[in-house]
């Protein structure tokens, strides 16, 4: 008996008995399998070359007969599994291991008759283990071979675009079949939402966990949106699946929120996905919290030395502690200094320019606070307490500003500004130092540094690189800060003054009244727009219902 | 052809306890791969996790408060006198 009929009499008996894990662990697609693959490989390449012939498939037709009694529990072959059967030989006859390009032909095409052959609703549901095989085995494969852009260039090539022209990346087409083996999982009627998972629905988060890998790999988190979008609609509850399942799609759906400025939704998700992630798992911990820590900064919470003690944490509080210390006292110098200190390493994971953007209302923020205490005067020149509305005076922010700014562009210091001048430093270059200084800049402490000011990118500076804050400058990011509830007060033009409104109900304390806790400021502006869309959805303005304020689209929680 | 089977002859690992496959590693092996690995188990206990423990677990491990009243250090120095000197020449 040749070999490919052997083969083809194994999977026959798996079929029958229905038993997917044999058939996965038959139906081997990667070069590291036993020598008598490559002996098939052999026979195939003799005795079915690839001549137009129907040879082949007319030997799997015969060898894989539908049956036409089939008991209960027991399975039979079907067209879309014999299809498959005639695809996997043609994948070992053509194979090349050392081809990635010939490779990746093979395997999405062995990828998508699967997936053709799965979603038959009588027997699909033999091939799952199947499916996650030759997936997995196709992402490592692409996701290596978006390392390398000539094999990219050669296999986007050779595909042709769709009706608008447009080539879909591998990266996409892979991820389009794994969604499509997602779906027929997704569908299947063998159980519902709220039960536990039958059938081919068992497998709902595993392919949902395998296309997020992929995509979040090859920075293409975008297109998970259709996938959240059909769990929303009618996938099974999160609850009903294994704990690992869970953890990684909780991960997942957290770096996508985050990606997307929903940091709420990311904390809720990192959150729990922590909590169920067993201490044991240290790197696994560690990476939700990589991303866990970024969204609660941005949410106006800092990590505690309770979390960046723990073993998962080990190295955290050198890269957070700095950014948080910069957070605090708003001083722009350190933020800048803390951020480029470890670039790399926050650049690596995405989280560079989001913190970096994102975090300056913070430090604005404390900024603004730390001037206002530093000018604010409580009392009368007689000693008396001041009955005048507590304000910051926007000029007095412009001035502070245009000192950081130049700290930010390299200028020095004339002299050390609160301590005595040590006896060292030559007064004599002190004064030519002083005296270069042009009329404008005469007012300030500062001196340009030797050579000129430091040219600094547009994100570098605190309005838009090397521009000097002015007064509409500082005017728009109160306003912007008051806008967010990061700032409780209003603009009073004509006095040019940032006034606080709430002294007296915060006991008396202008500092607390305008400048609330952060994090409950966001929080009340997240649940402020939150109404705003219920307002908008109850009045017929938006065809979108909001849901509950916990609810993270795509994460299934309860019965809706 | 049933020594195919024996590439993957991993025990269903569902009832398992996690701590029996997993050791912990060092924090410097860490930063070798960023990626979110699979789990070397399918599923395990609610006992073995902080959730296990309602919310105290994960008690503390947020700061809210953490505005800065101190006016007394270096940069507030350098602030103060920068007001108080662009003030004292706008009077001039």
């Amino acid at each position: 008996m040749s070999l490919v009929v052997e083969f083809l009499s194994g999977i026959r008996r798996f079929a029958l008995a229905q038993n997917g894990e044999e058939l996965r662990k038959w139906l081997l697609v990667e070069n590291n399998v036993p020598e008598h693959y490559f002996r098939l490989q052999a026979e195939l390449k003799a005795s079915f070359p690839d001549n137009g012939s129907d040879a082949l498939e007319k030997l799997v037709d015969k060898c894989l007969p539908e049956e036409d009694n089939v008991s209960d529990g027991k399975g039979s072959p079907w067209p879309g599994f014999n299809a498959l059967m005639k695809v996997y030989f043609e994948y070992w006859r053509d194979v090349d291991f050392t081809n990635l390009v010939n490779l990746h032909a093979g395997l999405s095409d062995l990828l998508i008759s699967c997936a053709n052959a799965l979603a038959n609703p009588t027997y699909g549901a033999m091939l799952l283990q199947t499916s996650l095989s030759f997936s997995d085995s196709l992402s490592k494969l692409v996701m290596g071979l978006t390392r390398k852009p000539e094999l990219i260039a050669q296999i986007q090539g050779g595909t042709s675009g769709d009706e608008s022209g447009e080539k879909k990346s591998i990266v996409e087409l892979a991820a389009d079949v794994i969604q499509k083996i997602f779906t027929s999982c997704l569908t299947d009627r063998s159980s519902n939402r709220w039960s536990p998972p039958k059938g081919k629905k068992v497998a709902v988060y595993l392919f949902a966990n395998l296309t997020l890998k992929l995509l979040f790999a090859c920075d293409k988190s975008r297109l998970a949106v259709q996938m959240f979008t059909n769990l929303s609609t009618s996938g099974p509850a999160l609850s009903l699946y294994p704990a690992s399942q869970r953890v990684t799609f909780l991960y997942y759906l957290g770096r996508f929120n985050f990606d997307y400025g929903h940091y709420f939704r990311a904390h809720m998700c990192f959150e729990a996905a922590y909590r169920q992630c067993p201490p044991q798992f240290l790197k696994h911990r560690r990476q939700i919290i990589t991303f866990w820590i970024p969204s609660n900064l941005l949410l106006g919470r800092f990590p505690s030395l309770n979390l960046l003690r723990r073993p998962e944490a080990a190295g955290f509080h050198n890269i957070f502690f700095p950014i948080c210390a910069a957070v605090r006292t708003g001083n722009f110098v350190a933020f800048n200094h803390a951020l480029a200190h470890s670039r790399d390493w926050l650049w690596n994971r995405g989280l560079y320019l989001t913190l970096l953007s994102r975090l300056k209302p913070l430090v604005w923020r404390s900024f603004s606070r730390k001037v206002f205490l530093l000018t604010v005067q409580n009392e009368n020149p007689d000693g008396t307490p001041s009955k005048k509305m507590a304000a910051l005076t926007i000029d007095h922010l412009v001035t502070a500003a245009s000192y950081v700014q130049k700290l930010l562009e390299g200028y020095l210091p004339l002299k050390p500004a609160p301590r005595a001048r040590p006896a060292h430093i030559n007064t004599i270059f002190m004064k030519a130092v002083t005296n270069s200084v042009s009329d404008a800049e005469s007012n300030s402490l500062l001196a340009p540094p030797p050579g000129g000011p430091r040219h600094l990118m547009p994100t570098e500076g605190l309005i838009f690189g090397n521009k000097r804050p002015d007064h509409d400058n500082i005017e728009s990011i109160l306003a912007g800060l008051i806008y967010a509830g990061l700032l409780n007060g209003f603009i009073a033009r004509n006095l040019g003054l940032f006034a606080v409104e709430g002294a007296r109900k915060a006991g008396g304390n202008p500092v607390l009244a305008g400048w609330p806790n952060a994090y409950q400021s966001i929080m009340e502006r997240f649940k402020e727009e939150h109404e705003e869309a219920a307002t908008a959805y109850n009045s017929g303005e938006s065809a979108d219902p909001p849901g509950d304020l916990d609810d993270v689209p795509g994460w299934v929680q309860k019965m809706g | 052809m049933a020594s195919a089977a024996t590439k993957d002859d991993k025990a269903p690992a569902s009832n398992s306890k996690p701590e029996a496959v997993t050791e912990q590693k060092p924090a410097a092996a860490l930063e070798e791969d960023d990626e979110f690995e699979d789990f070397p188990v399918d599923d395990w206990a609610a006992e073995d996790t902080e959730a296990a423990n309602g919310s105290e677990g994960t008690q503390h491990l947020w700061e809210e408060s953490w505005d800065d009243d101190d006016t007394s250090d270096d940069f507030s120095n350098q602030l103060r006198e920068e007001l108080k000197k662009v003030e004292a020449s706008k009077k001039r």
